[in-house]
């Protein structure tokens, strides 16, 4: 019997808790270029301030509010 | 050598001090605000290096990259002017690109692409304070020599750097860097800028390792509560309004006692006769009537100055989105429309922020419903009428907060309606906003605006409203009648015809042939009516201008119909203010609209939906008050 790799699941900025610092992993979606515009990169690390209607996050000391839509475009892992 | 001056394009994300530095660089008087959006079109203006080389500098809109096919106008206007597409403005010789010094991860992107376009650039590493004071470690000369390119760290808002930065822009200009970073291994442009950037913020602006709480994070605690956050919006909203009520009384007294001394000693220098009367009673009755709310513009301007420059809009913005998404519109709308509160045309130019092609139709056509300063003067006028009390009291205020919720509320009813019409946008908008740190306001910059703003004021009342005020004085003096009795007077004359012609279509309104002319003459400029119905009833100015005011209202009040009932009872006025809430009476607003709207057919259809939607509700609430027996 052949062990199957465990697949990890990706987390959405929408599912991390507040005041966690998380690290992009990856942005997909179709306003990933506005994202990435915005300064939402691959590798930066960002902490979540608040949920909602729209999302408030930091990024590179900076203030971001995004919508819950954009937000789901957003895959990270947590910082250890 | 050609006698054309360089260009110079200023070039930055929004927010990063841009149209900081250009007021610093040619003394000009740009607006400034510590929210994304505040520059909307491309500023000119001059300066010139310590070596007497004359600039021609652009002040471009801020955006965050110049390859989004989506972005808002405003953005697109940018990147037009950079490819050298716009005919009015010709590609730039060098750029400044301006970055936030505290944000350098996110600013250097744009930098980045900029040089890629083969243009000259210098770096301005502006806000330098506010990185020093979040502790980074900034290395000028390494970010420098990492980018190929001069930079200059500077403190715009304190004019600190701007000698090194025109030094850096002396003849010859420094040749364009090549984009070496677009050579490294990374799979597609934007990781290869993206490691770049990553490698120079590591060598040059080492940022600390911890999260650190600031002064805006703690104010954010509560002006960003779901509670404390609406309690505090709605604080600051009344405040504004019941400021510009109270304050302003006393600048008030004092124009109204030297507009009134001035009418008292021409009247006593002139022999009379129709030139007295019209210096007296056309020109300085009419010009000072409106005049005299100079100061309750001057408030409003200033309290939304500080607003914007604090950093708090862009909060109110984030509070609003929920409320604007009821109305079919984001946050974004919000800057638009509560600039139009001050006045419909920058509310209308804002709209250039807006993702959404038809979200900023639907914004623009609304905006005129935001109860702008030119209609201050009417509110004023009739509220304390309504209420039989002297100006200043409180709850003036409350009903004045009242008359503008009522604007408001019906622009998001109409606004969701036409946004379900108008049907979904081909790409999803969504809402994306920074939120600046709160910063100390500009003083200097939000008095020089208040100045222009309350200039601006003071000019259409010597043009628009002095040609409308020698205009109204014609009509009612022209032609004479030997009677000596001011009703006949009137009647007689080409405004009195006027008046009969137009009362049966203002009678249902509550409105006489006198009401309905001076209504008319507000169709050029709303703030005329003041003058109007001062002239029109015949008001004889005194020394004292509140005195004069007091003496419209007691005029009117005391009018009657020609069965002797009362011609301005509570219903009549409310039916008045009502009108007046929801009349576009501005040309320059339709005008601004057909610009930004890019048809005439879009501003002309909004103008005559607001006037029959004006007549047609003040018709309502004087036909059911009727009935009602109000």
């Amino acid at each position: 019997m052949t062990a199957t790799k465990p697949v990890l699941r990706k987390f959405t900025l929408n599912e991390v808790d507040l005041n966690c610092d998380v690290r992009i992993s990856s942005i997909s979606g179709p306003a990933c270029d506005r994202l990435r515009a915005l300064g939402f990169c691959e590798e930066m690390q960002l902490r979540k301030l608040s949920n909602g209607r729209n999302l408030i996050c930091t990024l590179c000391g900076a203030k971001m509010a995004i919508s819950r839509d954009l937000a789901e475009q957003v895959f990270v892992d947590p910082i250890r | 050598m050609s006698d054309r001056s360089s260009i110079i394009a200023l070039v930055g994300n929004p927010n990063s001090g841009k149209s900081t530095l250009f007021n610093a660089l040619t003394g000009k008087n740009q607006q400034v605000g510590n929210f994304a959006g505040v520059t909307v079109e491309v500023n000119t203006g001059e300066t010139f290096t310590p070596h007497g080389n004359k600039l021609q500098i652009l002040d471009l809109p801020g955006c965050y990259s110049l390859s989004n096919a989506e972005a808002p106008l405003d953005e697109k206007i940018t990147m037009d002017v950079l490819h050298g597409r716009l005919e009015k403005f010709p590609k730039p010789d060098l750029v400044v690109c301006v970055v936030d010094a505290s944000n350098l991860e996110r600013h250097l992107q744009l930098a980045l692409q900029t040089i890629e376009l083969g243009l000259p650039c210098v770096l301005a590493l502006n806000m330098v304070d506010v990185a020093e004071k979040s502790g980074l470690r900034l290395d000028p000369a390494k970010l420098s020599e990492e980018l190929g390119i001069p930079v200059v760290p500077m403190q715009a808002n304190a004019a600190k750097g701007i000698i090194e930065l025109k030094q850096a822009l002396r003849h010859p200009f420094p040749l364009a860097s090549e984009a070496f970073w677009l050579e490294n291994e990374a799979n597609g442009t934007d990781a290869k800028r993206r490691d770049f950037v990553n490698s120079v913020c590591e060598l040059a602006a080492r940022r600390p390792d911890s999260h650190q709480r600031t002064f805006s994070d703690k104010l954010d605690s509560v002006l960003l509560h779901p509670v404390l956050g609406w309690c505090a919006f709605a604080a600051i909203m009344f405040t504004v309004f019941w400021a510009i009520f109270s304050f302003a009384s006393i600048p008030m007294d004092l124009i109204d006692g030297a507009l009134g001394g001035f009418g008292g000693w021409v009247e006593g220098l002139m022999p009379e006769g129709d030139f007295r009367s019209l210096l007296v009673d056309g020109v300085i009755a009419g010009v000072g009537g409106v005049l005299v709310f100079l100061p309750q513009i001057v408030l409003l301007f200033l309290f939304i100055g500080l607003l914007e420059s604090s950093g708090y809009m862009s909060r109110a913005a984030f509070l609003m989105d929920q409320v604007m998404a009821k109305a079919g519109l984001s946050g974004k709308a919000f800057l638009p429309l509560f600039s139009s509160y001050a006045c419909a045309i920058p509310g209308v130019m804002a709209t250039r922020t807006i993702d959404s092609a038809k979200e900023r139709m639907v914004t623009i056509f609304v905006a005129p419903w935001m109860s702008c300063s030119a209609r201050l003067p009417v509110y004023f006028l009739i509220i304390p009428l309504l209420l039989h009390e002297q100006e200043g009291t409180w709850m003036q205020a409350l009903i004045l907060f009242g008359i503008y919720a009522t604007g408001t509320v019906t622009a998001f009813i109409v606004a969701r309606i036409l946004r379900g019409r108008l049907g979904p946008d081909k790409t999803p908008s969504h809402f994306m906003l920074e939120l600046p740190p709160y910063r100390r306001p500009q003083w200097s910059y939000i008095f020089r605006h208040v100045l222009d703003r309350g200039w601006a004021f003071v000019r259409k009342a010597g043009t628009l409203i002095l040609g409308l005020s020698i205009l109204l004085w014609a009509l009612a003096t022209y032609p004479k009648t030997d009677s000596e009795d001011p009703g006949e007077i009137l009647s007689h004359s080409a405004m009195g015809r006027i008046g009969e012609v137009i009362e049966p279509v203002v009678k249902p309104l509550g409105f006489d042939g006198r009401t309905g002319t001076a209504i008319l003459t507000t169709f050029a400029a709303r703030e005329f009516l003041v003058s109007s119905l001062g002239v029109i009833f015949s008001v004889e100015e005194t020394d004292d201008d509140v005195e004069t005011r007091s003496l419209i209202r007691d005029k009117i009040s005391n009018a009657t119909w020609p069965d002797g009932s009362p011609l301005f009872t509570p219903l009549s006025l409310i039916s008045l203010l009502v009108f007046f809430i929801y009349a576009l009476q501005c040309l320059p607003t339709t005008a601004v609209v057909a610009k930004e709207a890019g048809s005439w057919k879009w501003a002309l259809g909004q103008f005559f939906f607001m006037s029959g939607f004006a007549y047609v509700a003040s018709l309502l609430v004087f036909q059911i008050g009727s009935l009602l027996d109000f």
